[in-house]
Protein backbone atom coordinates (compact mmCIF):
# COMPACT_ATOMS: atom_id res chain seq x y z
CA UNK A 1 0.00 0.00 0.00
CA UNK A 2 1.46 3.36 -1.00
CA UNK A 3 1.88 5.95 1.73
CA UNK A 4 -0.54 8.59 0.34
CA UNK A 5 -3.21 5.88 0.11
CA UNK A 6 -2.72 5.02 3.77
CA UNK A 7 -3.56 8.60 4.70
CA UNK A 8 -6.71 8.42 2.52
CA UNK A 9 -8.08 5.30 4.16
CA UNK A 10 -6.67 5.47 7.66
CA UNK A 11 -8.02 8.83 8.86
CA UNK A 12 -11.22 7.83 10.70
CA UNK A 13 -11.27 6.95 14.40
CA UNK A 14 -11.30 3.13 14.55
CA UNK A 15 -13.34 3.19 17.76
CA UNK A 16 -16.38 4.91 16.15
CA UNK A 17 -19.27 3.16 14.37
CA UNK A 18 -19.37 4.68 10.88
CA UNK A 19 -18.51 2.68 7.75
CA UNK A 20 -15.17 4.49 7.37
CA UNK A 21 -14.37 3.84 11.01
CA UNK A 22 -15.07 0.15 10.55
CA UNK A 23 -12.59 -0.08 7.70
CA UNK A 24 -10.10 1.85 9.81
CA UNK A 25 -10.65 -0.64 12.65
CA UNK A 26 -9.96 -3.47 10.19
CA UNK A 27 -6.71 -1.83 9.15
CA UNK A 28 -5.72 -1.45 12.80
CA UNK A 29 -6.46 -5.10 13.52
CA UNK A 30 -4.48 -6.27 10.50
CA UNK A 31 -1.54 -4.13 11.63
CA UNK A 32 -1.79 -5.54 15.14
CA UNK A 33 -1.68 -9.11 13.76
CA UNK A 34 1.32 -8.23 11.60
CA UNK A 35 3.29 -6.91 14.58
CA UNK A 36 2.22 -9.81 16.79
CA UNK A 37 3.55 -12.29 14.22
CA UNK A 38 6.93 -10.61 13.83
CA UNK A 39 7.48 -9.69 17.48
CA UNK A 40 6.39 -13.01 18.98
CA UNK A 41 3.56 -11.72 21.16
CA UNK A 42 -0.26 -12.06 21.08
CA UNK A 43 -2.07 -9.36 19.14
CA UNK A 44 -4.18 -8.45 22.19
CA UNK A 45 -0.99 -7.85 24.20
CA UNK A 46 0.00 -4.95 21.92
CA UNK A 47 -0.55 -1.24 22.54
CA UNK A 48 0.71 1.41 20.12
CA UNK A 49 2.40 4.47 21.60
CA UNK A 50 2.57 7.85 19.89
CA UNK A 51 5.67 8.61 21.90
CA UNK A 52 7.82 5.49 22.03
CA UNK A 53 9.87 6.45 25.09
CA UNK A 54 6.84 6.77 27.38
CA UNK A 55 6.99 2.96 27.16
CA UNK A 56 9.93 2.95 29.60
CA UNK A 57 7.72 4.49 32.29
CA UNK A 58 4.73 2.27 31.40
CA UNK A 59 6.78 -0.89 31.16
CA UNK A 60 8.89 -0.48 34.29
CA UNK A 61 6.82 1.52 36.77
CA UNK A 62 3.75 -0.58 35.92
CA UNK A 63 5.56 -3.63 37.30
CA UNK A 64 6.71 -1.89 40.48
CA UNK A 65 4.68 -1.97 43.65
CA UNK A 66 5.94 -0.54 46.95
CA UNK A 67 7.94 -3.65 47.85
CA UNK A 68 9.75 -4.13 44.54
CA UNK A 69 13.31 -3.20 43.70
CA UNK A 70 14.32 -2.28 40.14
CA UNK A 71 17.49 -3.95 38.86
CA UNK A 72 18.99 -2.36 35.75
CA UNK A 73 22.43 -1.84 34.23
CA UNK A 74 24.80 1.05 33.64
CA UNK A 75 24.46 0.69 29.86
CA UNK A 76 20.66 0.97 29.91
CA UNK A 77 19.00 3.90 28.18
CA UNK A 78 18.83 7.22 30.09
CA UNK A 79 15.04 6.76 30.08
CA UNK A 80 15.57 3.73 32.36
CA UNK A 81 17.85 5.81 34.63
CA UNK A 82 15.06 8.40 34.88
CA UNK A 83 12.46 5.80 35.88
CA UNK A 84 14.92 4.22 38.35
CA UNK A 85 15.15 7.53 40.24
CA UNK A 86 11.50 7.09 41.24
CA UNK A 87 12.00 3.64 42.75
CA UNK A 88 14.14 1.60 45.06
CA UNK A 89 16.75 0.37 42.63
CA UNK A 90 20.13 -1.23 42.02
CA UNK A 91 22.37 -0.44 39.07
CA UNK A 92 24.52 -3.36 37.89
CA UNK A 93 27.95 -2.67 36.34
CA UNK A 94 28.59 -4.40 33.05
CA UNK A 95 31.86 -6.21 32.27
CA UNK A 96 34.47 -4.96 29.78
CA UNK A 97 32.46 -6.72 27.07
CA UNK A 98 29.25 -5.01 28.18
CA UNK A 99 27.76 -8.14 29.74
CA UNK A 100 25.62 -8.34 32.87
CA UNK A 101 25.89 -11.11 35.46
CA UNK A 102 22.71 -11.49 37.49
CA UNK A 103 23.41 -12.51 41.07
CA UNK A 104 21.05 -12.86 44.00
CA UNK A 105 17.88 -11.83 42.19
CA UNK A 106 14.88 -12.22 44.47
CA UNK A 107 11.18 -12.68 43.82
CA UNK A 108 10.75 -8.99 44.63
CA UNK A 109 13.11 -7.75 41.94
CA UNK A 110 11.87 -6.23 38.72
CA UNK A 111 14.56 -6.39 36.01
CA UNK A 112 15.03 -4.01 33.08
CA UNK A 113 16.69 -6.07 30.34
CA UNK A 114 18.17 -4.41 27.26
CA UNK A 115 18.43 -7.00 24.49
CA UNK A 116 20.79 -4.89 22.38
CA UNK A 117 22.53 -1.59 23.05
CA UNK A 118 21.84 0.98 20.35
CA UNK A 119 25.25 2.67 20.70
CA UNK A 120 27.68 -0.23 20.74
CA UNK A 121 25.49 -3.05 19.42
CA UNK A 122 26.24 -5.06 22.59
CA UNK A 123 23.90 -8.04 22.75
CA UNK A 124 23.06 -9.09 26.28
CA UNK A 125 23.41 -12.84 26.71
CA UNK A 126 22.30 -13.29 30.34
CA UNK A 127 18.61 -13.76 31.05
CA UNK A 128 17.15 -12.98 34.48
CA UNK A 129 15.15 -15.68 36.22
CA UNK A 130 13.13 -16.08 39.44
CA UNK A 131 12.24 -12.40 39.66
CA UNK A 132 8.97 -10.46 40.01
CA UNK A 133 8.91 -9.22 36.44
CA UNK A 134 11.01 -8.35 33.39
CA UNK A 135 10.76 -5.20 31.30
CA UNK A 136 12.42 -5.82 27.95
CA UNK A 137 13.98 -2.88 26.10
CA UNK A 138 13.84 -4.10 22.51
CA UNK A 139 14.11 -0.61 21.03
CA UNK A 140 17.46 -1.35 19.35
CA UNK A 141 17.07 -5.09 18.69
CA UNK A 142 13.73 -4.77 16.89
CA UNK A 143 12.83 -8.07 15.23
CA UNK A 144 16.37 -9.46 15.45
CA UNK A 145 16.28 -10.93 18.98
CA UNK A 146 13.38 -12.90 20.46
CA UNK A 147 11.85 -11.96 23.80
CA UNK A 148 12.80 -14.18 26.74
CA UNK A 149 9.95 -16.55 27.59
CA UNK A 150 9.37 -14.95 31.00
CA UNK A 151 8.98 -11.35 29.74
CA UNK A 152 6.38 -9.14 31.43
CA UNK A 153 6.45 -5.92 29.41
CA UNK A 154 8.35 -5.04 26.24
CA UNK A 155 9.02 -1.97 24.13
CA UNK A 156 9.99 -1.62 20.47
CA UNK A 157 10.69 1.45 18.37
CA UNK A 158 9.29 1.56 14.84
CA UNK A 159 12.54 3.02 13.50
CA UNK A 160 14.39 -0.23 14.29
CA UNK A 161 12.68 -1.89 11.28
CA UNK A 162 13.04 1.27 9.18
CA UNK A 163 9.46 2.26 9.94
CA UNK A 164 8.34 5.83 10.60
CA UNK A 165 9.60 7.55 13.77
CA UNK A 166 7.21 8.68 16.48
CA UNK A 167 5.72 5.24 17.01
CA UNK A 168 6.40 2.74 19.75
CA UNK A 169 5.03 -0.77 20.09
CA UNK A 170 4.40 -1.77 23.67
CA UNK A 171 3.46 -5.25 24.80
CA UNK A 172 2.01 -6.28 28.12
CA UNK A 173 2.09 -10.00 28.81
CA UNK A 174 -1.12 -11.62 29.98
CA UNK A 175 0.94 -13.13 32.82
CA UNK A 176 2.36 -9.83 34.07
CA UNK A 177 1.46 -8.36 37.42
CA UNK A 178 1.04 -4.83 36.09
CA UNK A 179 -0.95 -1.74 37.00
CA UNK A 180 -1.07 1.44 34.99
CA UNK A 181 1.41 4.01 36.39
CA UNK A 182 -0.18 6.84 34.34
CA UNK A 183 -3.32 8.69 35.42
CA UNK A 184 -6.26 6.78 33.90
CA UNK A 185 -10.03 6.36 34.13
CA UNK A 186 -10.43 3.15 32.14
CA UNK A 187 -8.34 0.12 31.24
CA UNK A 188 -6.59 1.67 28.27
CA UNK A 189 -2.82 1.46 28.69
CA UNK A 190 -2.02 4.68 26.82
CA UNK A 191 -4.48 7.56 26.58
CA UNK A 192 -3.83 7.79 22.83
CA UNK A 193 -4.96 8.34 20.17
CA UNK A 194 -2.04 7.06 18.10
CA UNK A 195 -1.76 7.94 14.42
CA UNK A 196 -3.33 5.09 12.44
CA UNK A 197 -1.48 6.03 9.23
CA UNK A 198 1.82 5.70 11.15
CA UNK A 199 0.77 2.32 12.54
CA UNK A 200 -0.18 1.01 9.09
CA UNK A 201 2.99 2.41 7.51
CA UNK A 202 5.07 0.79 10.24
CA UNK A 203 3.29 -2.56 9.74
CA UNK A 204 4.18 -2.45 6.04
CA UNK A 205 7.74 -1.52 6.97
CA UNK A 206 8.17 -4.41 9.41
CA UNK A 207 6.86 -6.89 6.78
CA UNK A 208 9.36 -5.81 4.18
CA UNK A 209 12.12 -5.41 6.78
CA UNK A 210 11.81 -8.99 7.96
CA UNK A 211 11.79 -10.28 4.37
CA UNK A 212 14.88 -8.21 3.49
CA UNK A 213 16.70 -9.06 6.71
CA UNK A 214 16.72 -12.77 5.78
CA UNK A 215 18.43 -12.02 2.46
CA UNK A 216 20.71 -9.23 3.66
CA UNK A 217 21.93 -10.47 7.05
CA UNK A 218 25.00 -12.12 5.48
CA UNK A 219 25.92 -8.94 3.58
CA UNK A 220 25.58 -6.80 6.70
CA UNK A 221 27.73 -9.21 8.67
CA UNK A 222 30.41 -9.13 5.94
CA UNK A 223 30.36 -5.32 5.85
CA UNK A 224 30.74 -5.28 9.63
CA UNK A 225 33.85 -7.50 9.43
CA UNK A 226 35.28 -5.38 6.60
CA UNK A 227 34.92 -2.20 8.68
CA UNK A 228 36.47 -3.76 11.77
CA UNK A 229 39.44 -5.26 9.97
CA UNK A 230 40.07 -2.10 7.94
CA UNK A 231 40.13 0.10 11.06
CA UNK A 232 42.36 -2.33 12.96
CA UNK A 233 44.80 -2.61 10.05
CA UNK A 234 44.88 1.02 8.90
CA UNK A 235 44.03 3.40 11.73
CA UNK A 236 46.33 3.23 14.76
CA UNK A 237 45.09 4.03 18.28
CA UNK A 238 41.49 3.04 17.53
CA UNK A 239 39.18 1.51 20.13
CA UNK A 240 36.36 -0.54 18.64
CA UNK A 241 33.48 -1.74 20.82
CA UNK A 242 33.38 -5.55 21.11
CA UNK A 243 31.20 -7.26 18.51
CA UNK A 244 27.46 -7.58 18.93
CA UNK A 245 24.67 -6.72 16.55
CA UNK A 246 26.08 -6.75 13.02
CA UNK A 247 24.40 -3.52 11.92
CA UNK A 248 26.01 -1.39 14.65
CA UNK A 249 29.66 -0.42 15.09
CA UNK A 250 31.14 2.03 17.57
CA UNK A 251 34.75 3.12 17.12
CA UNK A 252 36.79 5.76 18.94
CA UNK A 253 40.02 7.36 17.80
CA UNK A 254 42.57 8.61 20.30
CA UNK A 255 43.63 12.30 20.04
CA UNK A 256 40.69 13.12 17.72
CA UNK A 257 37.99 15.72 18.32
CA UNK A 258 34.70 13.94 17.52
CA UNK A 259 32.86 17.10 16.56
CA UNK A 260 35.49 17.86 13.93
CA UNK A 261 35.43 14.24 12.76
CA UNK A 262 31.64 14.06 12.42
CA UNK A 263 31.56 17.44 10.65
CA UNK A 264 34.37 16.51 8.27
CA UNK A 265 32.66 13.20 7.41
CA UNK A 266 29.34 15.00 6.90
CA UNK A 267 31.05 17.43 4.49
CA UNK A 268 32.18 14.42 2.49
CA UNK A 269 28.65 12.98 2.45
CA UNK A 270 28.73 10.46 5.30
CA UNK A 271 26.23 10.71 8.15
CA UNK A 272 27.53 9.24 11.40
CA UNK A 273 26.55 9.75 15.01
CA UNK A 274 28.88 10.19 17.98
CA UNK A 275 28.92 9.40 21.69
CA UNK A 276 31.67 11.89 22.51
CA UNK A 277 31.08 14.70 24.97
CA UNK A 278 31.80 17.48 22.50
CA UNK A 279 28.99 16.17 20.32
CA UNK A 280 26.41 15.92 23.12
CA UNK A 281 24.00 18.69 24.12
CA UNK A 282 24.87 18.20 27.81
CA UNK A 283 28.66 17.99 27.07
CA UNK A 284 28.80 14.61 28.82
CA UNK A 285 30.49 11.62 27.19
CA UNK A 286 28.35 8.59 26.38
CA UNK A 287 27.54 6.77 29.63
CA UNK A 288 27.57 3.51 27.65
CA UNK A 289 31.15 3.90 26.39
CA UNK A 290 32.32 4.97 29.85
CA UNK A 291 30.53 2.03 31.52
CA UNK A 292 32.20 -0.51 29.23
CA UNK A 293 35.56 1.24 29.64
CA UNK A 294 35.81 2.29 26.00
CA UNK A 295 37.45 5.50 24.84
CA UNK A 296 34.84 8.28 24.59
CA UNK A 297 36.87 10.85 22.61
CA UNK A 298 36.85 10.78 18.83
CA UNK A 299 33.89 8.41 18.83
CA UNK A 300 31.70 7.58 15.86
CA UNK A 301 28.73 5.25 15.70
CA UNK A 302 27.89 3.56 12.43
CA UNK A 303 24.62 1.97 11.41
CA UNK A 304 24.78 -0.40 8.45
CA UNK A 305 21.45 -0.19 6.64
CA UNK A 306 19.89 -2.79 4.36
CA UNK A 307 20.74 -0.57 1.39
CA UNK A 308 24.38 0.00 2.40
CA UNK A 309 26.77 -1.28 -0.28
CA UNK A 310 30.35 -2.56 -0.17
CA UNK A 311 31.37 0.28 -2.53
CA UNK A 312 29.96 2.92 -0.19
CA UNK A 313 31.78 1.37 2.75
CA UNK A 314 35.05 1.20 0.83
CA UNK A 315 34.85 4.88 0.02
CA UNK A 316 33.74 5.69 3.58
CA UNK A 317 36.68 3.85 5.12
CA UNK A 318 39.23 5.59 2.88
CA UNK A 319 37.67 8.93 3.85
CA UNK A 320 37.66 7.98 7.53
CA UNK A 321 41.33 6.98 7.57
CA UNK A 322 42.32 10.14 5.72
CA UNK A 323 40.22 12.37 7.99
CA UNK A 324 41.52 10.85 11.23
CA UNK A 325 45.07 11.32 9.93
CA UNK A 326 44.40 14.99 9.07
CA UNK A 327 42.74 15.74 12.40
CA UNK A 328 45.64 14.23 14.33
CA UNK A 329 48.22 16.28 12.42
CA UNK B 1 55.83 15.50 40.94
CA UNK B 2 55.29 17.63 37.83
CA UNK B 3 51.80 18.97 37.22
CA UNK B 4 50.10 19.33 33.86
CA UNK B 5 47.24 21.78 34.30
CA UNK B 6 44.45 21.14 31.79
CA UNK B 7 41.64 22.68 33.86
CA UNK B 8 39.06 24.29 31.59
CA UNK B 9 40.25 22.38 28.53
CA UNK B 10 37.77 20.19 26.71
CA UNK B 11 38.23 16.68 25.37
CA UNK B 12 40.37 15.56 23.59
CA UNK B 13 42.86 18.32 24.57
CA UNK B 14 43.93 16.96 28.00
CA UNK B 15 44.87 13.58 26.50
CA UNK B 16 46.63 15.21 23.53
CA UNK B 17 48.68 17.49 25.80
CA UNK B 18 49.53 14.59 28.08
CA UNK B 19 50.77 12.52 25.13
CA UNK B 20 52.96 15.45 23.97
CA UNK B 21 54.58 15.79 27.38
CA UNK B 22 55.18 12.05 27.77
CA UNK B 23 56.73 11.71 24.32
CA UNK B 24 60.04 13.21 25.45
CA UNK B 25 60.10 11.67 28.95
CA UNK B 26 61.73 8.41 30.06
CA UNK B 27 59.89 5.24 31.09
CA UNK B 28 58.82 5.48 34.73
CA UNK B 29 58.16 9.23 34.50
CA UNK B 30 55.23 10.33 36.66
CA UNK B 31 53.04 13.39 36.34
CA UNK B 32 49.83 14.70 37.90
CA UNK B 33 47.23 15.72 35.34
CA UNK B 34 44.56 18.20 36.40
CA UNK B 35 41.40 18.15 34.31
CA UNK B 36 37.78 19.01 35.00
CA UNK B 37 36.50 17.70 31.68
CA UNK B 38 33.86 14.99 32.28
CA UNK B 39 35.44 12.78 29.61
CA UNK B 40 38.89 12.75 31.25
CA UNK B 41 38.23 10.02 33.81
CA UNK B 42 36.99 7.39 31.31
CA UNK B 43 39.38 8.54 28.59
CA UNK B 44 42.58 8.50 30.67
CA UNK B 45 41.78 4.95 31.78
CA UNK B 46 41.08 3.94 28.15
CA UNK B 47 44.19 5.81 26.93
CA UNK B 48 46.34 3.94 29.48
CA UNK B 49 44.90 0.58 28.36
CA UNK B 50 45.40 1.39 24.66
CA UNK B 51 48.92 2.81 24.95
CA UNK B 52 50.32 0.57 27.69
CA UNK B 53 50.66 3.30 30.30
CA UNK B 54 49.15 3.76 33.73
CA UNK B 55 46.47 6.25 34.84
CA UNK B 56 45.15 6.40 38.37
CA UNK B 57 42.16 8.49 39.40
CA UNK B 58 43.07 10.54 42.51
CA UNK B 59 39.88 12.56 42.72
CA UNK B 60 37.32 14.12 40.37
CA UNK B 61 39.85 16.47 38.77
CA UNK B 62 43.29 14.93 39.34
CA UNK B 63 44.96 11.90 37.84
CA UNK B 64 48.32 10.29 38.48
CA UNK B 65 49.97 9.23 35.25
CA UNK B 66 52.94 6.89 34.94
CA UNK B 67 54.73 6.38 31.63
CA UNK B 68 55.29 2.67 31.11
CA UNK B 69 55.82 2.47 27.37
CA UNK B 70 57.21 4.52 24.47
Amino acid sequence: MALPHIFEVAWPDPSKLGVDSKSAALLLNEARETFAGHLGVRSDEITFLGEANIGFQLGISGLMSGKNRLVYSNIDRMEVFAVAKEHQSEQLQVSSTGQIAYKNLTSEDVVALQLCNRETGTIQSARPANCAGIFVDATASGTRIALPENWSTALWDSTSWAGPGGLGVFALSKRANWSNPLPHLDNRISPGPTSLPLIVASALAIDSWVADEKNLAAKISAINSDIRSFIMANIPDADIAPGGADHLISASFLYVNAEQLVTALADKGFAVDSGSACNATNMQPSHVLAAIGLLTQGNIRLTIHHATTFEEIKSFLQTLAQTVLELRA
Amino acid sequence: MEILDCLGKRCPLPVIELAKVLKIKPIGFQITLLSDDPASAPDLIAWARMTGNNAKVIDATSFEITKLSD
